[in-house]
């Protein structure tokens, strides 16, 4: 049960990933961007439970917090809103 | 003149409009070593006929159609042809490659290429059966005036009339937009647009609303078994690589928005940002989700990159990366709906949605300036679709804006914010954010394009994270990837296919330790990168990354190793630029606005923006050119071009 002195964030999600899982946005508390990881999983698994994403393509991910581009070590603070592209793009 | 090569046709027509006639263009099994097909066969044609005097719009502008010695064999993404000519948007040798089935069936009609000279004395359309040609009176014909699907139902009506049955051919057409002379009109063939560069101005300047080629001739290859179990491979290969088995499926080239976006080199405010708060509204994940109702794509291709939406209960085909970026985030435009009317107008009325939205995004500064009271202004496209319609009649201020930003700037001023480069107006990558692509944008051949100047991105942030504001190695890039690729287009494939030189694992695990490597080493082997570009008969083998050298092989019965692959396409880049020189393109002309170069995009961070100069310096040491940016007499040699 996450304590409330973690900070609560707002996820937008892009690429095949939000395709694959239709999983657009939620809602979470996390300290740091990699500790989002193991909740999206969870929750692109329930969105679609045939999904083949794994934790190494949610890994791979772009990050961009506030609208900053970040690392999965970044710590995250009350309200922000973070950003996850799944890589791959090509155009 | 007959060839021993298979893949090819053995015949270039040359056509004179202007007597009617046609004749046999010589061209031979030597030309065909060196020159390959489409955009460098084409070089060294006019290169043979442009003195520098010439006009882009006048009888004396020659135009050639040319194929690669692949479309029609089998191998995939192979039905690209090609159109050169000089540009009435930068006055100098142009090129623009396009889909289609024109060039499959400009090959079934026996020819490799078709020369235009001259002009129609009338409004015309063209039809050639098997080498045959045949002038139609387009306005007696009711196709002159004509947007570009009816022009092309038209043609083939009329086509059917006279054969008494349905016929496989291939057809291209302008718009109204080329009839009257828009300096950036395009050329439609099916749905896909040689839209760059203003082609269809020449054409419609020569009074050609359209060219219909059919025929029976067989497109034979070398060696049929490893031919078609090579091609198998590369098919196989593209369906199984992450950007053109996926992505690119998944979400076409606007699967790049957002990616863009989280880059910060999404065009935004006529390039004064490199970010846009709406993107999703407009990103590749919302026109999936929203509005693609299916995926289309070119003869003999895999990847199928194209979209198809519904517009007023109609099928259309959707906007590809650069018209939704620049019609979105470059004019503050959040609505999709609005793009998607935009771009089929565009397409409709055979203009570059590209060079004319980045018009629009120039007028729209320029008008809340106060330099130009056009009335235009960020935010609201709604109005944009009549002035669209205004620009392909030039009437009102589409006149004006019909000519381009480069134009307008230098009648109204603000020649700053005009984003082109020899006239031809930059693409959606925000080049601040990634130097290598501001480079390309630059030096390209054809003016500000992203794919001519070499498509680093693709190592910048949009595939690869090589740091995207270093300089380093950036210029020995941008000439192995501009020579790689204009020799695929050579060979009359997609462009698209080259993404496999690219591992999947450098794509799909973007923090696994190779990738990261291969991020950290790039700006170091410049050196490397050099040496290869220098001596690549040195990767005098076939190589995994580039399977297109053995189908080039397999199906020509010509010797066509990696090596000899990008000196072929030196010779055509390095050939282009030596035929624009005698219009006086040097240095000078290398440029950016100042926007991209002077300015940061992120005021605290002074190195987002352009370090053009010394960019510029390196590559064109890298080319064998002099400082001035001209191809040394001894680069010439070495390249068989004097
Ligand atoms: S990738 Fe797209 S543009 Fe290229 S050949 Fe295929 S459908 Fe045509």
């Amino acid at each position: 049960m996450p304590s409330n002195d973690i900070p609560h964030v707002h996820v937008k999600l892009f690429g095949l990933f939000r395709l694959d899982t239709g999983l657009h946005e939620l809602d979470a508390q996390a300290r740091r961007v990699k500790d989002l990881y193991p909740v999206l999983l969870r929750e692109a698994r329930a969105g679609n439970p045939a999904t083949t994403i794994t934790r190494a393509d949610i890994d791979g991910c772009v990050v961009l917090v506030n609208g900053k581009q970040s690392k999965k070590s970044t710590k995250l603070s009350e309200g922000d809103t973070v950003y996850l592209m799944s890589p791959v793009c090509g155009g | 003149m007959a060839t021993s090569y298979s893949g090819y046709m053995g015949k270039v027509l040359e056509l004179d409009l202007t007597t009617r006639t046609a004749k046999e263009y010589p061209w031979t099994d030597e030309d065909r070593r060196l020159y390959i097909g489409g955009k460098i066969m084409a070089a060294k044609i006019l290169d043979g006929m442009l003195t520098g005097h010439e006009d882009a719009l006048s009888a004396e502008n020659p135009v050639v159609i040319s194929t690669g010695p692949l479309t029609g064999t089998g191998a995939p993404c192979s039905s690209r042809f090609n159109i050169s000519a000089l540009s009435p948007q930068t006055g100098i040798v142009a090129s623009s490659n396009c889909g289609g089935t024109f060039g499959y069936h400009l090959k079934k009609a026996g020819l490799d290429a078709l020369v235009i000279r001259g002009a129609c004395e009338t409004r015309s359309w063209i039809s050639i059966e098997n080498g045959e040609v045949e002038f139609h009176d387009a306005e007696a014909d009711g196709v002159w005036g004509l947007r570009v699907t009816p022009a092309q139902e038209r043609i083939e009506e009329l086509l059917v009339q006279k054969w008494g049955a349905r016929r496989a051919f291939g057809q291209l057409v302008i718009g109204p937009a080329g009839e009257n002379l828009v300096l950036y009109a395009g050329v439609t063939s099916d749905e896909r647009a040689a839209g760059r560069t203003g082609l269809g101005a020449v054409l419609g300047f020569k009074n050609v609303k359209g060219i219909a080629v059919f025929g029976n001739h067989e497109i034979t290859v070398a060696d049929p078994v490893r031919n078609a179990a090579w091609n198998k491979r590369f098919f196989k290969t593209l369906r199984e690589h992450p950007l053109t088995g996926k992505q690119m499926p998944r979400m076409g080239t606007p699967g790049l928005v957002s990616p863009m976006q989280m880059r910060g080199m999404l065009a935004t405010r006529n390039f004064s940002a490199g970010r846009f708060d709406a993107f999703d509204k407009v990103s590749g994940e919302t026109l999936a989700e929203e509005a693609n109702v299916a995926n289309r794509g070119c003869v003999s291709c895999p990847i199928r990159c194209s979209r198809t939406v519904e517009l007023d209960g109609q099928l259309v085909k959707g906007p590809e990366l650069e018209t939704l970026g620049l019609l979105s985030a470059n004019i503050e435009n959040d609505d999709l709906n609005v793009v998607l009317r935009l771009n089929h107008a565009l397409n409709e009325l055979g203009m570059d949605t590209i060079s004319c939205a980045g018009t629009l995004a120039w007028a729209m500064e320029a008008n809340e300036r106060g330099l130009w009271e056009c009335g235009l202004s960020f935010g609201s496209a709604q109005e944009l679709e009549g002035i669209i319609e205004d620009i392909a009649y030039r009437r009102g201020i589409g006149a004006d804006l019909a000519d381009g930003s480069k134009r307008l700037a230098r009648k109204y001023g603000g020649e700053e914010f005009a984003i082109q480069s020899k006239g031809l107006e930059l693409s959606a990558y925000e080049p601040r954010r990634a130097v290598g692509m501001g480079l390309g944008y630059a030096v390209s051949n054809r003016g500000g394009c992203h794919l001519n100047g070499g498509y680093l991105v693709i190592m910048e942030g949009l595939g690869l994270f090589c740091d995207p504001q270093t300089p380093k190695a950036k210029a020995d890039m941008t000439m192995m990837f501009q020579d790689l690729m204009e020799a695929t287009a050579a060979a009359g494939q997609c462009l698209f296919s080259t993404y496999v030189f690219f591992p999947s694992m450098l794509i799909t695990r973007p923090r696994g330790l190779v990738t990261t490597v291969v991020n950290k080493a790039a700006p170091h082997v410049g050196w490397a990168l050099r040496a290869i570009n220098k001596f690549p008969r040195a990767v005098h083998m076939h190589m995994p990354i580039l399977p297109h050298t053995r189908s080039f092989e397999y199906a020509t019965g010509m010797k066509m190793k990696m090596g000899d692959f990008m000196r072929s396409g030196e010779r055509g880049y390095t050939l282009e630029r030596y035929i624009s020189q005698r219009f006086g393109i040097s240095a000078k002309d290398d440029t950016l606005p100042k926007r991209l170069t002077d300015t940061p995009q992120d005021p605290a961070d002074p190195t987002t923006k352009v370090p053009l100069d010394e960019l510029k310096q390196t590559y064109y040491e890298a080319r064998g050119w002099t400082p001035d940016g001209r191809p040394k007499v001894s680069t010439l040699q070495k390249l068989k071009i004097v």
